[in-house]
């Protein structure tokens, strides 16, 4: 008897995700088929570059266009982390891992200025190359990652101490912030950068973009230092 | 091309099913990361156009994909991630707590 | 309008200066908390004056190329709740949280900063953004004290919020790609010309990835157990504004993007009339079966927001109107009776309903307040919740909806029976108990709160002048659409 119920279950469950799949089928076979238009986006392709400074369209439109919703999303990874940090037992907890060899340490040493390099190559550039703020912070990220895998998290902590990192991240989101306040004090609107007369210099050189170039750094070190964290306090948890 | 949209219905009914039937809590979780990354992939393929060059404008391209369309990426990514890290921290919470990652095991609520 | 940007920003510093201040300085937890919130009500004041006619602000001055601001009357009502429940609840919390102050109060501000977002945001993918700031936040504090049950309730609550982003990012996605745009205004434009049934298809999507989050009735599990063990003062906030925020988001999307002409056309409108009282009538009674005070007031949230939705979903003016009124004074009233059972917590540490014997004596006006919002709640003559439960059954009647308006007044009878239950409790004499003492800064902004329940049902003109004007701009989306383009 409570195998049927079982199997009858199942089948219920299964018969849901099917009719889900053939409603989700019909939707987007229609919709294929209706032209999409698409001039918000050629708006950007043909004029992006000149009004933002950026070349890499997808940074002009995250830091630019639509910096709100970055601001929002910033928002987003200091709430995960902070609850994090929150949720996490403040009794110190030692990290049983696998002994490495004298291999395994010898190249971290190597790597480390090879990330380093990496995370601040694709935030620099972010609006000249594929890249920006979000991805170099990872990569950034990455050093107290690998330092707590190879290591131990006391060694990790000790090189980057949690509250430097954040205090990084809530300093990170007041600039932003403050960058945003800067074109209302110029007399447009918040987190106005081509339009508030800022000089957006010659689209593809290093400083060029406006804000763009400030923003990703910003973004980057907070993302960087919320990622850390994140990672440090599911160890923590563990 | 029309093939990767059966892709993107299959990965979301797939992930549905896996949280609506599994048992386990990492389970479950794996289930939501993988709804996250066809919605991912379906927003790529809206913005995607046959022969397009990748954003970047370094000189002048014929076509170009849809620069929004990766930037709401990158955001639901972001999001995404976030909120898969505080699950885990859940998952991590309920495991010590009960012991067990089981959700038919986990009844403390009830009404 | 300037000012509407710092409605967002605002909370956003203040909660970034407390993780600072939680490192360094830890003594201007108090000052700092204060003054931004004091600073953030006369702001508020500010905007929800000058919000009629509605006023656009562009962020970084983009027009349509970028994200929109818009403040109009129904959002500015929003604010209103926000203001009134924001201050008594900060000032409430600042001796009720012992433990990890400041985290509770970065939480506490960033979700209002999601909220607000919410609000006011004219695009559909910053709405989605937003919803997850304040989500996010609304996580954290649900699990805030750490308990097994509060851990658990916030885990489903999580899987169930996520499941219902899901469906509202699909949706999303899914209209961008028709449309090409994310502003609302545009969106609109563009859906004229897109068939019924594709139009019907999306609008499923939208519907049930918000309904999952609002909580109406067959996905409502998550809702009480996630109350159940978190802290009070966050209870206020859920139920009147995070529950609240999904019912804006869904008005907001199903009014302006598809048109009042395509709601009555596909019959949403009768299905969210009957799906309302279904929700109602359910609660009613399992809000009847439960012992924790907590999970009675979370089931007739539950059943509040069946109202609401009756009200909003009628698809007349008055319907809009009285919805929208009953919004503000649930806000209000079940804000009250969350600060009344914090109370009793604090001096009890218990929220059975058979613990709170004999309180009724001991704490005379806090109890008075909660027998006065109680009776509003049931929708009882001299109260707030009177003049707008009968808008609600005029605006039912007069569309042609009798069961419902007839069902609402069953409901009526039903949450008297359960509240009537705990009034008793607490005016029964009972042996004597140990209690602690409750200072002063817990007991003013509960009478504010409670109090604001009698001024709203004797002079109910004074928020109705601003109520009245939300169905202008909700019924007929050329207005709306209008402004939004700059025109």
């Amino acid at each position: 008897m409570i195998r049927i119920n079982e199997m009858f279950k199942k089948l219920y469950k299964i018969s849901l995700v099917v009719l889900l799949a053939i409603f989700l089928l019909y939707v987007f076979n229609e919709i294929h088929d209706l032209a999409s238009k698409s001039y918000l986006s050629e708006h950007y392709i043909s004029k992006g570059v000149q009004e933002t400074g950026a070349i890499n369209l997808v940074t002009s439109v995250l830091y630019d266009y639509r910096s709100f919703d970055t601001l929002g999303e910033a928002t987003v990874i200091l709430t995960a982390s902070a609850i994090l940090a929150f949720l996490v037992p403040l009794r110190k907890v030692a990290m049983h891992g696998t002994k490495f060899l004298i291999i395994v340490h010898q190249t971290m040493i190597f790597i480390v200025p090879y990330l380093a390099v990496l995370g601040s190559y694709l935030i620099l550039f972010g609006h000249l190359n594929p890249g920006g703020g979000f991805v170099g912070g990872v990569v950034l990220a990455l050093i107290p990652i690998v330092m707590t895998i190879t290591y131990c998290i006391e060694f990790s902590e000790y090189k980057f101490k949690p509250n430097i990192k954040t205090l990084l991240e809530d300093l990170g989101s007041i600039c932003f912030i403050i960058l945003g306040l800067f074109g209302i004090v110029t007399g447009s609107n918040f987190l106005a950068s081509g339009q508030s007369n800022l000089g957006l210099g010659n689209p593809g050189e290093l400083i060029s973009g406006g804000l763009i170039l400030c923003l990703n750094i910003i973004i980057g070190i907070k993302v960087g230092a919320g990622m850390a964290k994140i990672f440090n306090s599911l160890i923590k948890g563990e | 091309m029309e093939i990767l949209y059966f892709i993107v219905i299959f990965l979301f009914c797939l992930g549905i099913y896996t949280i609506i039937s599994q048992k386990n809590l990492i389970k479950i979780v794996i289930g939501f990361t993988i709804v996250e990354s066809s919605l991912i992939l379906l927003l790529i393929l809206v913005g995607y156009k046959p022969g397009g060059t990748a954003p970047i404008l370094d000189k002048v391209y014929q076509i170009v994909v849809d620069p929004i369309s990766q930037a709401l990426a990158l955001t639901s990514i972001v999001i995404g991630g976030s909120v898969t890290a505080v699950m885990l921290m859940l998952v991590i919470k309920i495991q010590k707590r009960y012991g067990t990652l089981n959700i038919d095991k986990i009844r403390k609520l009830h009404g | 309008m300037e000012l509407a940007v710092w409605v967002i920003i605002l909370p956003l510093l203040t909660g970034f200066l407390l993780g600072i201040s939680k490192l360094y300085f830890n003594k201007i937890l108090f000052p700092l908390v204060m003054s931004s919130a004091i600073i953030y009500l006369y702001l508020l004041i500010l905007v929800i004056q000058n919000s009629n006619p509605p006023k656009l602000y562009s962020i970084g001055n983009w027009g349509l190329l970028g994200i929109n601001l818009m403040v109009d009357p129904f959002s500015s009502m929003f604010l209103l709740i926000i203001a009134i429940l924001f201050i008594s609840v900060i000032v409430f919390s600042m001796k009720y949280i012992k433990m990890n102050k400041h985290k509770y109060f970065i939480f506490t501000y960033l979700m209002i900063a999601g909220i607000a977002g919410m609000v006011l945001t004219a695009d559909l993918f910053n709405l989605y953004v937003f919803l997850e700031v304040s989500s996010m936040s609304s996580y954290a504090l649900s699990a805030f004290k750490k308990t097994d049950k509060g851990i658990e309730g916030t885990f489903k609550y999580l899987i169930m919020s996520t499941f219902g982003s899901f469906f509202i990012l699909l949706a999303t996605i899914l209209t961008y790609y028709l449309t090409g745009t994310l502003n609302i205004a545009e969106v609109s434009l563009g859906f004229q010309d897109i068939p019924f049934m594709i139009k019907s298809m999306l609008m499923c999507l939208f519907v049930f990835g918000y309904v999952i989050k609002i909580g109406l009735v067959p996905m409502h599990a998550w809702l009480p157990d996630a109350y159940e063990d978190s802290p009070i003062p966050y209870n206020v906030f859920s139920s009147g504004l995070v529950m609240k925020s999904a019912i804006y988001a869904l008005i907001r999307v199903l009014y302006i993007i598809f048109g009042i002409e395509f709601l009555s056309e596909s019959g949403i409108l009768n299905i969210f009339v009957y799906w309302g009282v279904i929700t109602f009538i359910i609660s009613h009674f399992l809000a009847f079966q439960q012992s924790n005070l907590i999970r009675l007031l979370a089931y007739s949230s539950i059943a509040q927001i069946g109202y609401i939705i009756v009200g909003l979903f009628v698809g007349s003016e008055k319907g809009l109107i009285g919805g929208s009124f009953h919004i503000l004074n649930h806000a209000i009233m079940k804000g009250a009776l969350f600060l009344v059972v914090g109370i009793f917590y604090y001096s009890l540490k218990s929220v059975k309903i058979e613990d709170i014997k004999e309180m009724g004596y001991k704490y005379p006006i806090i109890s008075f307040i909660f027998v006065i919002n109680a009776l509003a709640i049931v929708g009882l003559p001299p109260f707030n919740g009177f003049m707008s439960k009968w808008l609600i059954v005029e605006a039912a009647l007069e569309s042609g909806f009798v069961y419902p308006a007839f069902f609402i007044l069953v409901g009526t009878f039903l949450s008297l029976t359960y509240y009537l239950k705990v009034i008793i409790k607490l005016y029964t004499k009972t042996e004597e108990k140990i209690i602690t003492k409750v200072p002063l800064a817990l007991k003013i902004p509960t009478i504010f709160v409670g109090s604001l329940c009698i001024v709203f049902g004797i002079v109910p003109s004074l928020p109705l002048s601003l109520i009245n004007n939300i169905p202008k701009f909700l019924l007929d989306n050329s207005e709306y659409v209008r402004i939004l383009l700059g025109g």
